[in-house]
Formats: structure tokens, sequence, C-alpha cells
């Protein structure tokens, strides 16, 4: 009977000691989750102020700027374009007069 | 002799214990041992739920997941409004520890003046002042260094707009609590927004998140919404615009481009504009979307219209004779003249020549009850069905109401007032064979279905006459592209002011479409007050138009339906030995 006891005694021991075990372990996992979530966050964050910020180096205004002081270039227009069709768009093209 | 103590047998071992002892002593630890089981009990038990909550009060904490406002993408997808994080700098008066150096440096960073700063310090009873919001990150980088006592930073989100403002009156900005308050950002605002989520969480000693206790609501993202706008063709509309209204030393201007397909706003500009990140100082002049809530006299503009319609009565032809001469026309005490004698005109010619004796002898052909009609149905007098805020209806008066005069006035533009969009919307009922279509400000991609207000027929001969204006012998010449074919009307009114009109002051206007036989856009320029001597709508406003037009079909891949003689220059190239 003592045997039993003692035996029991240890097994709910163990236990006891493995449950804080696991709920410590759950914790630091759960924390550690919580960093790789916030972290996700902050790239998701960093990349829409990325991409803001590469749109807003892109704006058409900066853009039209830098073409005609820098680089000399003047808007496209149909009489300096050379317009290419493939075959059945060039043959629609032709059937108008 | 000595005595010495026998310790094995002393009197007080020898002497008998009672036997109630022991039992006493078991029976007070068996009630303590009771005492303990009925504690464990009342609180286990009976007073769970007190304990549970007094925990979770120590413990529990609900968190907020703030959802992220949504972006506002042009067609293409570019980015005209999007939320980056920003620092919020806040202090507790009472705790904020300075040297006179710090504060300095403080309101240098905040740009703000020390005495101001030292204001709001100074006010010891709150416990919470902003100091500046939504502040760039190197500032609040900067201010961080600074390590005052009392001083916090808080993350918010603050909008931020790449294209400034050539789109300021489309998108219209948020406040810095991330309501929308004009444009776009006001009208979807609720989509845009989303909805926060929440969750309950156990905190450490630390204030760690260590677990959740319940499932979390997640929070409802703000939806991006992609315009019908094409950020392009909008930034050259209104630097076009810019420019004339500046070289034209005009009061204001604006410019709508429609797709006559699909219904949609390809650009919408005003100036003066605004840029919407920095919206100190900002008058109403600049935040006005004129295209939308200023309503014009719209002048010769409505002629096509009233020609459209004397055409769908069947009381003339394009090649009916009308007689101008002598270029003046009395009627009801007042006389109404042209600019030149035109003597004896077609239907088309008074489109082309812009005659107002010829438009209103065309007027005079029908009843003021089918002027009324097509007028309404052309979304004259109606509020125009966008989802944007403070659309102006402008004004038709009752048929009933009219007289002779005003039926006259009304052919050529005159006594009835609309917006640049309706002027425009109402032009799509010739782009589109007859029939009127809906705009939107949001992209699609299915050809619009229109309610018919003309025939086709009808409104083909209508986009002839139009382009017969903008041609050679047409009061529209500078509206001509390389090209494209186009077509459009021009007009100048006299402004009203007070009760009669100004002899000296202007609105020129230009609404037209290309390519002229299967239109793809719709362009309607409005510049007020020209004043550099020059007013006429066909040499102020049709060269905006012109340039729009040929930038907005190539940008859009349309290939030029008329011949172009091509400037490509191929300088020979000198061989050498």
């Amino acid at each position: 009977m003592t045997r039993v006891n003692l035996l029991l005694l240890v097994s709910v021991l163990l236990t006891a000691l493995f449950l804080v075990h696991t709920q410590y372990e759950s914790r630091r996992i759960f924390v550690e989750l919580e960093k790789a979530t916030s972290q996700g966050r902050k790239l998701d964050i960093d990349n829409e102020t990325l991409q803001a910020e590469k749109r807003s180096q892109a704006t058409p205004l900066r853009v039209d700027k830098l073409a005609k002081d820098k680089l000399q270039m003047v808007p496209a227009s149909a009489a300096i374009t050379q317009y290419v069709s493939y075959a059945p768009a060039a043959a629609a093209l032709t059937a108008k007069p | 002799m000595s005595r010495s103590v026998r310790y094995s047998s002393s009197p007080l071992l020898a002497s008998k214990t009672p036997v109630w002892r022991s039992k006493f002593i078991v029976a007070a630890i068996a009630l303590g041992f009771a005492g303990l089981a009925a504690r464990a009990a009342h609180i286990q038990i009976f007073g769970n739920e007190f304990f549970q909550r007094q925990g979770e009060v120590r413990f529990v904490r609900t968190l907020e997941l703030p959802a992220s406002r949504g972006r506002i993408l042009d067609r293409n997808g570019l980015i005209l409004a999007s939320s980056i994080p920003a620092e919020s700098i806040w202090a507790i008066p009472e705790d904020v520890v300075a040297t006179k150096a710090q504060l300095v440096e403080l309101g240098r960073l905040l740009e703000m003046p020390v005495e101001t700063l030292e204001k709001r310090l100074a006010d010891e009873d709150k416990t919470f002042v902003w100091l500046k919001r939504q502040v760039d990150e190197s500032v609040a980088k900067q201010i961080a260094e600074l390590n005052i006592k009392g001083v916090y930073q808080r993350k918010e989100y603050k909008r931020q707009y790449p294209d400034g403002e050539a789109t300021a009156h489309v998108v219209g900005f948020a406040n810095v609590e991330n309501q929308g308050q004009e444009g776009m950002e006001l009208t979807f605002n609720k989509e845009l927004n989303g909805r926060a989520g929440s969750r309950r969480v156990i905190k450490d000693r630390l204030g760690r998140v260590v677990e959740d206790v319940r499932e979390q609501v997640p929070p409802v993202e703000g939806k991006d919404l992609q315009l019908s706008i094409d950020s392009k063709v909008q930034f050259f509309a209104y630097q076009k615009l810019r420019d004339t209204v500046i070289s034209f030393k005009a009061k204001a201007g604006s410019v709508v481009v429609l797709d006559a397909v699909t219904g949609e706003v390809l650009a919408l500009a005003n100036y003066p504009s605004y840029v919407p990140d920095k919206r100190k100082n900002l008058s109403g002049e600049q935040l006005r979307n004129r295209a939308l809530t200023d309503t014009f006299e719209p002048g010769s503009t409505m002629k096509p219209i009233t020609v459209a319609m004397a055409l769908e009565a069947g009381r003339v032809t394009p090649q009916s004779i009308i007689e101008t001469a002598p270029g003046r026309f009395n009627i009801g005490g007042f006389t109404i003249s042209d600019t030149h004698n035109y003597g004896t005109l077609t239907v088309e010619g008074v489109i082309q020549k812009s005659s107002n004796v010829g438009a209103l002898k065309i007027a005079q052909k029908m009843t003021p009850n089918e002027m009324w009609d097509t007028f309404t149905a052309l979304g004259y007098g109606q509020k125009p069905q966008i989802q944007f805020p403070g659309a102006v209806t402008g004004r038709v008066r009752p048929w009933k109401t009219w007289r002779p005069v005003e039926q006259a006035t009304m052919a050529y533009g005159y006594g009835l007032s609309a917006s640049l969009f309706q002027m425009a919307h109402s032009y799509t009922a010739f782009a589109h064979d007859g029939r009127i279509i809906p705009l939107t400000m949001l992209k699609s991609t299915e050809p619009a279905v229109g309610v018919r207000v003309f025939s086709p027929e009808n409104a083909h001969a209508v986009r002839r006459m139009l382009q017969m204006a903008a041609a050679p012998g047409g009061t529209g010449q500078l509206a001509q592209t390389v090209g494209y074919s186009v077509g459009g009307k021009s007009g100048t009114a006299h402004k009203q002011v007070g009760k009669g009109y100004a002899s000296n002051k202007y609105r020129s206007w230009f609404t037209g479409m290309a390519p002229i036989e299967t239109p793809r856009i719709i362009v309607a320029v409005m510049i007020d007050e020209p004043s550099n001597g020059q007013y006429f709508g066909g040499v102020v406003a049709a060269p905006v138009f012109s340039e729009t037009v040929q930038q907005t079909l190539r940008m859009m891949g349309l290939p030029p339906d008329v011949a172009v003689k091509p400037q490509i220059v191929t300088s020979p190239v000198e061989e050498s030995f």
C-alpha cells in the first residue's frame, strides 16, 4: 500500500513539474511568436513606407522635370512617332481610307 | 556531598500526561485543516468568479488592433494616397524636466517658438498635451535623442499624397485623425478606414504579452480604392491648365477628361490648387473643386445641344438654311447680335461660325417644353450622379416660366447654368452615339450603358459639325492636334456680376472630343477671367484641349486616325574614308 502511494506521489510531483515546464515553454514560444508578428507588421509598414517613397520619387512632375532639364527630352507627338502594328491591326488600318 | 541532576528522571517527564491533551492537539490540527479546506472551497467554488475577475483586472488587458487606412490608387495601380507611420510628440507638463538649451533645441525641431512651447508646458493642471502631431521620422529621432524627461512619442499614421497639387481636388485629404475631409477621401471614408479589431491578453510583470485569453477579433483592414483617374493624364492636364491660367493672367481654370466609352473620369484638375500634405494657410480659392462646384452660364458650348434637339425633333436638317442677316435680332425688347453679319448659313454653318442669331432661330422652332426635356435628359439642372462631395446641380428654370427671350438666350447658353463637369457629361451623348452615359470616379472596364437622347445619325451629324467648328474656318481651330481628328465647340461667356453682365470679364470654354469618328475621350476646359487681352474660348481654352487630347490619346496607345506628316529628321550621315 505504501509503495503504491509513494509511486502515486512521485508521479504527481513529476506531472506537476512537467506542467509547469510546459506552461513556461508555451509562454516563451508565445512571446517569440508575438515578437515575430510585430516584426512582420514592422516590415509591412516599412514596405508601405518605401513604396510611398518610391512613388514620390517617380511622380510625373519629377520625371517630367528631369527628362526635360537633364536629358533634354521633348514630349512625343504623333509627328515624331513611327507606328508599327501587327498583321490584323495593320489590315484594319489599310481597310480604312 | 555533591548533588547532581539526573536528567533521565526529570520529574516533568515522570509525570503522567493526561489523555485529553493529545486529543486536543489532534482536534486543533483537524480544525486548522478544516479551516483551510473551507477557505479553499470558498476561493475555488463559491467565490471563484470574484477572484477570477480580480486576477483579470491585474493581468488581462484589451489591446486594440488598429486597421490601416486603405490606399487610393490610380487606374494603373500607382499610389495617389497612402498611410505611413509618423511619430506624434506629447508631454506630461508637470513631469517635464528640461534645461533651457534643451527647450530651445526642441522648439527648433518642432518649428515652434520657445515661448509657445514654454506656455504649453506651463499648464500644470493638464496631464497630457500634444506638442506636435505627425512629425517626420528624422525629427522624431532627434527629439528622442534629446532625452527630455516627460516628453514622449506615440506612433500614428500620416497620409501621404505623392502627386501633390495635381490630384489634390480629386483625392482630397484626411485630417490628423485619419478622417477624410475632402474629395474621395471623404466620399469613401468608411470603406477606406476599415474597422479596428481587439484582443484580450495576459501581460506579465514586464508588460510582455504572454497569453491570449480568448479569441481575438481581427481588424477589418481598410480597402484600397482604385480610381478611374490616370495620374499621367491628370498631371499633364493640370500642368497645361496651370501654364495657361498663368500666361493668360486668368483667375482660375478647370479641365475634365472623360473616357467616352466607359464613362470613367480620366482626369479632373483645377487651378489654383494646393499641396494636400501642407495644409497651412489654405484659402477657399485653392480648395474649391471648380469643375464640380462652380456653375456658370455655358455660352456657345450649348449651341450643339440646341442643334441636336432640333435635329432630333425633325425641325431642321444639317443642310437647312438659316438666315442670320443682318447679324442682329430683336426679341421682347432685347437685341441679340453676332460678332459679324454671317448672312445665310446652313445649320452646320451656325455651329461652325457660332452664330447666336442662328442658334436662337433654330430654338424658335422648338417648344420650351421640348427644350426643357432635353436639357433635363442631358443632366442640366440635375445633381450629377457621381461619387463626389459637393457636386452642384446648376440651374434650369421650369419651362412654364420661360419668356420668349429666355428661350432664345438659352439656345446659346445664357439663362441657365451648369458646371464644367455637367457640360462634359452632356457631351457624352454626342460621343456615345446619342446615349448619355453615367460617369464614374472608380475604375471600370465595362463599356457604359447609356440612355438614348439622340439618334445615332443625329449624334453623328453633330459630331461632324463639331469637327467643322474645330477645323479651318471654325471658331476653334487651335484645338487641332497632330495625328488625331478632333471636334469641339468653343464658348466665351460674359461673367455675371450682380444683376447684369460685366463687359470686360469673360469665361472661356472649350468642350470637345477625339477621335471624331469613334470618340474615345471628351475633354472640357474652362478658363475663368483671362485678362491679358485675349478672351475667346477658341484662343484661350482650345490650346489646352488640343495638348490634353494629343497626350491622352498617345498615352492610351491609340494610333493616329489622320495622316501625319512625319517630322522625323534623319540627318545624312557623312561617310568618311
